[in-house]
């Protein structure tokens, strides 16, 4: 288990204190019990030479009673004492203190010369140690005889026991004393340093609500009789006015602790109201957590500010469909966007700090690096079309890299953006073949503007002569072939032009429905020779719209033929009008019951030329007309096979026109 | 907390530091009655104990060596403790020869029938000495003999010749008697009495003392004598005197007798033998010698048979 401070502080203390009782009490009284040995030694040494001294006049006297007297005395002056006697000069016992007889061996146990002060001599009983002296009696230079005194040293050593015992004792009490005393001085210091303990335990869980000061009870606002409401410090029980920026004090300096702190020292508030370390330490924690607060606070908006920009920036960087990527100056990715990790097909987490090598192919990720390790020490930007093959067939990306600067010498890492450019490039195909088709359009248009002239003599020869020869004769049929075909080319020449030179405009406003109308009375009846029946459903609205009028009937009968052939013999034609999606656009449909369009052919059918017909059934310029004739109304054309509505399996083709109403064109024109 | 165990692993490695030394074994069951056996033709000293038993040892231990020598008698002194006791001693013949002030000789002659045969000659060369009357230098209420009226007084002994009897003569013939005096004490507790008269007047417990002439020397290495004043003097008496208890045998006397007269303050030993016991020479002296004195108790009333 881990020892609280207190417990540390509280466990030192008594530990200092034990081992200064035990020094004491292991040397100390050794020292002691020496002393008090020596002392006791001592004693028995002054006892018998004060008692030597004092047996002189009775024993000169021969005083056996006082001789008695004092022997007995003497042994009454402490249980240490066992016993005295008195011996003559011919060591014959005088006088004795053992009450039943004299203890004959104890005579010579013992001897004193006359020229020796005192003799010491331990003696051992059986029962206990004694510590007998023999003091020479003297009067003058005449030995009367010898005192014998003789001191338990058991008792003795009791005597120190019971002192060693009193020192532990004192020492017991001394650290007891100690302890207390020690208790009540560290007791608030170790609860201060607790409570900050715990407030900084607070502090760190996030509580910032702590209060680690006790409320104060001498205030600022009464020394200074201030009544300034509006200072932070007023009535502030729990902060010292020089922790808080902003008072009002006239004595103030204004600004941060740091800064007013110097001032504040001269102050008598903070004269009067600082207190102890302790005190301070947690008066200015509190205005530290105070403090911390405030910037937390700031730092949390700031932060939540980032986090937003951040947000953003992601949002952005990911709703951009090129891929855009941040690598370190050793390559290692920090940061990509979606369409980046999408194009790998993994996780943004799985790219982060990843190298070229963890996410490509070897040969890919040795070129890639090449060309990382050029841009970053050249720092010139490098621009590329990359051609990949993948699974989903072939991409073409366009790619930027740029070196990052942090400082003009330091380049921090690399930014690579990619585009997906393989639209682009089918739509430059498209424009380059455009381009061609408009190339060969302008020859094709020249030519027959050149060759229609010749044409139209050759078919006026060729009626003339029609006229001339006789009717049923090989030449008329020959000739009529020739004005046949003329006429063919004629028409095929009429196409191109069309198709060629633009035309004209005569822009009206007119009802859809009419034209279309005015359509099907012309080839409904050619059509019903064929079995071929045309339905109709127009909108009950008049579906008005601006336009070529007599161009967009060319585009229906156009559709119409093209149904018409199609079918053949014995179908229907169904034509219907209504609005589209919004009321905006125009819906037309023409479907029919014919053999259909194949899935291959239908992507071809507005290219110019392009034909499914025989070689003298059509010129393959009918459905580009149409595109280009709808294309200039700002509608679109789209064909359907089978059709989107009706029984798929009976197959047929459907062309769904849409156009502008007239609205739409009236807001264009209002807009443009 | 290893440090702690650590300490008190160095403490219990002290060793007990105290000191046995050798003892050696002692039977103690082993135990005899002490009796003590009286020694042989003894002739017993006393010194009348008016000083301590010390300083009558240091007076007469050289003199008594002297005797022993010279007379070839197992001659010992002994160490009476009061005056009264030395005079019953003579008279339960403990005490063969006496030597003691002639009050007490008077006494013990008319009481046990004790005989003079010798008396000393003082330091001074006077055959007699006197009392001295004694008082605190600082106390000025007394300074003439008269003065001494309601004062306490203090005394040796009653039986003390020099430290009572001779001063009450004194005061007698000066018109002072018992009943003057607020109080008359005696010093207390056996020998040493004339130190004890001059140390209780030097306290200032009593405000006169009397001893013998001499006593302020002995005491000289104890107080400072100067603080005392002596307010006066007796008229001399005779001596200090050497008795032999009754029925000692004659010869043994007579060869006393001669090596004490023997003596001679010339002869370089004899010398240091009579300093030490405080006279010069011993003369000749008879049972009449101390009428004088029997005369003198008799006029102050005192009974030689109390």
């Amino acid at each position: 288990m881990k020892l609280g401070f207190r417990n540390k502080i509280y466990l030192g203390f008594f530990s200092l204190l034990l081992i200064q009782g035990l020094v004491i009490f292991f040397w100390a009284s050794q020292v002691m019990k020496i002393s008090l040995l020596e002392e006791i030694k001592n004693r028995g040494i002054s006892i018998g030479i004060n008692l030597s001294a004092r047996m002189v006049e009775p024993m000169l006297a021969m005083d056996f009673l006082r001789m008695k007297v004092l022997v007995d005395e003497t042994v009454e002056l402490g249980d240490d004492i066992f016993y005295t006697f008195v011996l003559d000069r011919d060591d014959t016992p005088l006088i004795h203190t053992f009450k039943e007889g004299f203890p004959i061996a104890l005579k010579t146990a013992n001897h004193v010369l006359d020229n020796q002060k005192v003799s010491v001599q331990l003696i051992d009983t059986g029962d206990q140690l004694i510590y007998d002296y023999a003091v020479p009696v003297f009067i003058n230079d005449s030995r009367l005889g010898t005192l014998r005194l003789g001191l338990f040293q058991t008792r003795a050593e009791q005597a120190v026991n019971k002192i060693l015992i009193s020192v532990i004792i004192t020492i017991i009490l001394a650290i007891f004393v100690a302890g207390i005393v020690g208790t009540l001085l560290l007791n608030p210091v170790t609860k201060s340093i607790k409570k900050l303990y715990d407030s900084s335990e607070q502090a760190l869980r996030g509580n910032l609500d702590v209060r680690t000061a006790p409320m104060l009870k001498k205030n600022c606002w009464n020394l200074m009789q201030c009544h300034q409401k509006n200072c932070p410090a007023y009535k502030n029980y729990h902060h010292r006015c020089w922790y808080m920026a902003g008072t009002l004090c006239p004595t103030c300096v204004e600004g941060e602790y740091a800064k007013k702190i110097d001032s504040c020292r001269q102050c008598q508030v903070y004269k009067r109201f600082s207190g102890d370390e302790i005190q301070s330490l947690a008066e200015s924690f509190d205005a530290m957590i105070l403090s911390l607060k405030g910037n937390l606070s700031d730092l949390k908006a700031a932060e939540s500010i980032l986090n937003e920009q951040k947000t953003l920036l992601q949002i952005i960087l990911d709703a951009i469909p090129d891929f855009i990527s941040l690598q370190d100056h050793e390559g290692r990715y920090i940061s990509v966007n979606r369409a980046f990790y999408k194009m790998l097909n993994k996780n943004k987490e799985e790219i982060i700090g990843k190298v070229n090598y963890d996410l490509f192919s070897r040969v890919q990720a040795e070129l890639y690096n090449k060309e990382d390790k050029t841009v970053l020490e050249t720092r010139i930007p490098l621009v590329k079309e990359n051609r990949v093959a993948g699974q989903k067939g072939i991409k073409w990306l366009h790619v930027v890299k740029i070196p990052v600067l942090e400082t003009e010498d330091r380049v921090r890492g690399l930014v690579c953006s990619g585009r997906d450019i393989t639209e682009l490039k089918i739509v430059q195909e498209q424009l380059t073949q455009a381009q061609k088709m408009e190339s060969v359009g302008r020859l094709a248009a020249g030519v027959a503007h050149e060759i229609n002239t010749p044409l139209g003599i050759i078919l006026g020869y060729a009626q003339l002569l029609l006229e001339d020869v006789e009717k049923d004769g090989q030449i008329y049929k020959d000739v009529a072939i020739i004005a046949k075909q003329t006429k063919l080319c004629s028409k095929i020449v009429a196409d191109l032009l069309n198709f060629s030179r633009s035309t004209q405009r005569n822009i009206t406003q007119f009802n859809i429905n009419d034209a279309i109308k005015e359509v099907l009375s012309m080839i409904e009846h050619t059509f019903s020779l064929n079995h071929v029946i045309v339905k109709h459903e127009y909108d009950k609205n008049p579906l008005l719209m601006r336009g070529d009028k007599e161009k967009l009937k060319q585009v229906f009968i156009n559709l119409l033929n093209n149904a018409f052939d199609a079918i053949e013999e014995n179908g229907s034609i169904i034509v219907n009008t209504g609005t589209g999606d919004t009321q905006d656009e125009i819906k037309i449909s023409i479907s029919d019951t014919g053999c259909g369009i194949s899935k291959d052919n239908i992507r071809n059918i507005f290219e110019p030329f392009y034909t499914t017909k025989g070689p003298d059934q059509g010129t393959g310029l009918g459905l580009s007309v149409t595109f280009g004739i709808i294309k200039e109304h700002n509608g679109t054309i789209k064909a359907y096979s089978p059709p989107l509505s009706g029984n798929k399996k009976n197959g047929g083709t459907q062309f769904i026109v849409e156009l502008p109403s007239s609205l739409n064109t009236k807001k264009g024109e209002r807009n443009g | 907390m290893k440090y702690v165990w650590m300490i008190l692993l160095c403490f219990s490695l002290f060793p007990g530091c105290g000191e046995d030394g050798s003892a050696i074994k002692v039977d103690l069951t082993k135990k005899e009655l002490v009796i003590l056996k009286e020694e042989p033709d003894v002739i017993t000293y006393a010194y009348l104990p008016q000083y301590s038993h010390t300083v009558s040892h240091t007076r007469h231990h050289s003199l008594i060596q002297y005797l022993r020598k010279e007379t070839g008698l197992n001659i010992k002194q002994i160490f009476p403790d009061t005056f009264d006791e030395h005079m019953k001693m003579v008279g339960r013949k403990k005490i063969d020869i006496s030597f003691s002030n002639p009050f007490i000789y008077v006494k013990i002659a008319k009481r046990y029938g004790a005989n003079a045969f010798a008396r000393i000659v003082e330091v001074n060369g006077k055959e007699s000495f006197r009392g001295q009357i004694i008082s605190r230098m600082d106390n000025a209420s007394i300074q003439t003999l008269s003065d001494c009226r309601n004062k306490s007084w203090i005394a040796v002994d009653s039986t003390s010749a020099g430290g009572y009897l001779y001063p009450l003569g004194h005061f007698f013939d000066h018109g002072i008697t018992k009943k003057d005096f607020q109080e008359i004490a005696f010093a207390p507790g056996p020998g040493g009495k004339q130190e004890k008269v001059v140390l209780s007047v030097y306290a200032g417990k009593y405000d006169i003392g009397t001893i013998r002439e001499g006593t302020l020397d002995v005491v000289a290495d104890k107080i400072n004598v100067k603080n005392i004043k002596i307010i006066s003097m007796t008229d001399p008496y005779p001596g200090w005197v050497y008795a032999a208890r009754k029925n000692l045998d004659k010869k043994i006397v007579e060869k006393i007798q001669q090596a004490l007269e023997k003596l001679d303050f010339n002869h370089k030993q004899h010398r240091e033998i009579l300093e030490a016991a405080n006279f010069i020479k011993v003369i000749t002296s008879s049972d009449s010698d101390f009428d004088e004195v029997r005369k003198l108790a008799d006029k102050v009333g005192m009974n030689l048979e109390e």
